[in-house]
């Protein structure tokens, strides 16, 4: 057995998952007889059995998810930590590039995390009804999220079981180059234009927030997110740093930079979901809350702000940009 | 008005040990009725009640109460409908010994949203039609039997429920404080409450507000008198 799996953080995280997963494996099973056999409108003993265990099914559900929207930033926290076990590596990112695995589940772990927040969100609704009007719509939504836990529990364990620490990995300097240019953007962007579309998008997607135009909303958060990233990354992290040749999403998570990458990927990841959740609940469900929108505006200007302190303030201190 | 209609109550069901408490009921209860339901234990009259209460759910049929279907509530339904819409006594008082009577009063109105004037106005009434008021301040613990079933009563009435329901309401009362009670209870029928007693204890028979006398045999509707 490998160093790794003998860190406390990987213990904990893997018996966290593997009991989650078996709860959930539990409600998948119960689900699927629920969606065959579901009749509200039936009063047999069989109906009052189903409508029983879909208690039982949405309060593992429900636990289990908010145990997952937990584990996410504890999954971080734990790559991070590996740092000190494989050589080369200086922060979550060297980790996380260890093996062919990493780069996919955290995406994977980020996407579940929408949908299963998404499932909250229906589920709530559903509760407030008396007739459980969106048990079926959960119930296969809950069976599509599923798929995407087992593949998420299965790459959990490829990864963690297929990191070497005999090997040195490359780090945030290497993978995210040293020189800053612009040739390490996509779509052949440069450092100006990209923050030029980092807030024309931040902009855009303020005002289909509240002109209600959840379709836009959504598009214009999917292109938010992925530009926000190559901002944080190659702009606004370097400021956090105070390198211009430190461009990592991972190192600001740590103490020496007062965790403030939680934060900073915290507040996107948050403003993101509400946009989605506030544009889903207008789509399907014709439902429009001021709230919702209030809450995603709130975290989307949170997390510009943020971003965009670290370069004022450097800035003030400093009389210059990097 | 209540409607029951083929309810069932199994329990364990599935299992060898499933018991039948109730059995093809069929019932119907008009808004302003007293009803008597009377049998040995063990007869489902409990059962009866925790269903109508929607403390429990059935195994099968339909129980609706003022037009809701009362039988597929969910959770968080059923509470909001115990609270709002049903008083519960139950044979042991279930209060809570070390607060008041003022306090136990009030206990089922702590979330209810009214302001504090108009819990307190709501707990002084009640408290009155119990006839309890002057043991506002004592300790529950202290209470003699019929003082607290009367503290019960209280808080039954508190959020002004149109169904009151009694499970066995005198069978830790002497015979005068049965009496009492019982005069209660003809109080509220005057008032227009639904009001449905379980109980076999002989001071209900006969009783000239009482509309219907339902007599359970096993699980079972085995004589009605109206």
């Amino acid at each position: 057995m490998n160093e790794i799996l003998l860190s406390n953080e990987v213990i904990v995280y893997l018996l966290s998952e593997a009991v989650l997963y078996m709860l959930l494996l539990i409600a998948f099973l119960v689900t699927l007889g629920l969606v065959r056999k579901w009749n509200f409108d039936a009063f047999t003993s069989e109906q009052f059995m189903w409508e029983n265990r879909s208690y039982l099914v949405v309060t593992i559900i429900s636990f289990a998810m908010l145990l997952k929207l937990l584990l996410l930033p504890y999954f971080v926290y734990t790559v991070d930590n590996l740092s000190d076990l494989i050589p080369g590596a200086m922060c979550g990112a060297g980790v996380i590039k260890a093996n062919e695995y990493g780069n996919p589940l955290l995406a994977l772990k980020i996407i579940v995390l929408f949908l299963s927040g998404l499932w909250l969100s229906v589920n709530s609704l559903d509760l407030k009804a008396k007739n459980y009007p969106y048990l079926k719509a959960k119930s296969w939504f809950f069976i599509v999220i599923f798929v995407f836990l087992s593949v998420e529990f299965a790459l959990d364990i490829l990864y963690f079981t297929h990191i070497e620490t005999s090997n040195p990995v490359t780090c945030c300097s290497v993978i995210f180059g040293v020189s800053g240019e612009a040739n390490d953007l996509p779509f052949g962007l440069n450092t100006p234009r990209l923050l030029i579309l980092f807030y024309l998008l931040f902009a855009l997607l303020v005002l289909t927030v509240i002109a209600s135009m959840p379709l836009v909303s959504i598009g214009a958060s999917l292109l938010f997110v992925i530009v926000a990233y190559y901002a944080v990354v190659y702009f606004f992290g370097t400021y956090i740093y105070e390198l211009p040749t430190h461009q990592c999403p991972f190192c600001m998570l740590q103490n020496h930079y007062n965790y403030v990458g939680y934060f900073v990927w915290g507040s996107l990841l948050l403003g993101i979901f509400f946009v989605f959740k506030s544009a889903v609940m207008q789509l399907f469900f014709k439902r429009s809350s001021k709230k919702l929108k209030r809450v995603s505006l709130l975290f989307l200007t949170l997390f510009v702000v943020l971003c965009s302190f670290y370069v004022g303030l450097y800035y003030f201190e400093n009389g210059v940009l990097l | 008005m209540i409607i029951l209609k083929n309810v069932y109550k199994i329990y364990n069901e599935g299992t060898p040990q499933a018991f039948e408490a109730l059995k093809s009921i069929d019932l119907k209860i008009a808004e302003g009725e007293t009803v008597i339901l009377n049998g040995v234990s063990g007869s489902g009259k409990s059962t009866l009640l925790s269903l109508i209460a929607a403390l429990d759910k059935p195994s099968s049929g339909k129980i609706t109460v003022g037009g809701e279907l009362i039988s597929k509530l969910p959770d968080l339904h059923a509470s909001a409908y115990r609270a709002k819409t049903v008083g519960v006594i139950f044979q042991h008082f279930n209060l809570l010994e070390a607060l008041s009577v003022e306090e136990n009063v009030m206990a089922p109105l702590i979330n209810s949203g009214f302001d504090m004037a108009t819990i307190k106005r709501r707990v002084m009434k009640s408290m009155a039609l119990a006839a309890i008021s002057h043991k506002r301040e004592g300790e529950v613990k202290a209470l003699s039997g019929g003082e607290k079933q009367r503290c019960a009563i209280a808080r039954a009435l508190v959020y002004e429920p149109q169904l009151i329901l009694c499970d066995e309401p005198t069978a830790n009362l002497d015979r005068a404080n049965s009496l009492k009670f019982i005069e209660i209870l003809q109080s509220l029928h005057e008032m227009g409450k639904t009001i449905i007693v379980a109980t076999h204890d002989p001071l209900f028979e006969g009783l000239s507000f009482v509309n219907k006398v339902i007599h359970m045999e096993d699980g079972k509707i085995v004589k009605r008198e109206e």
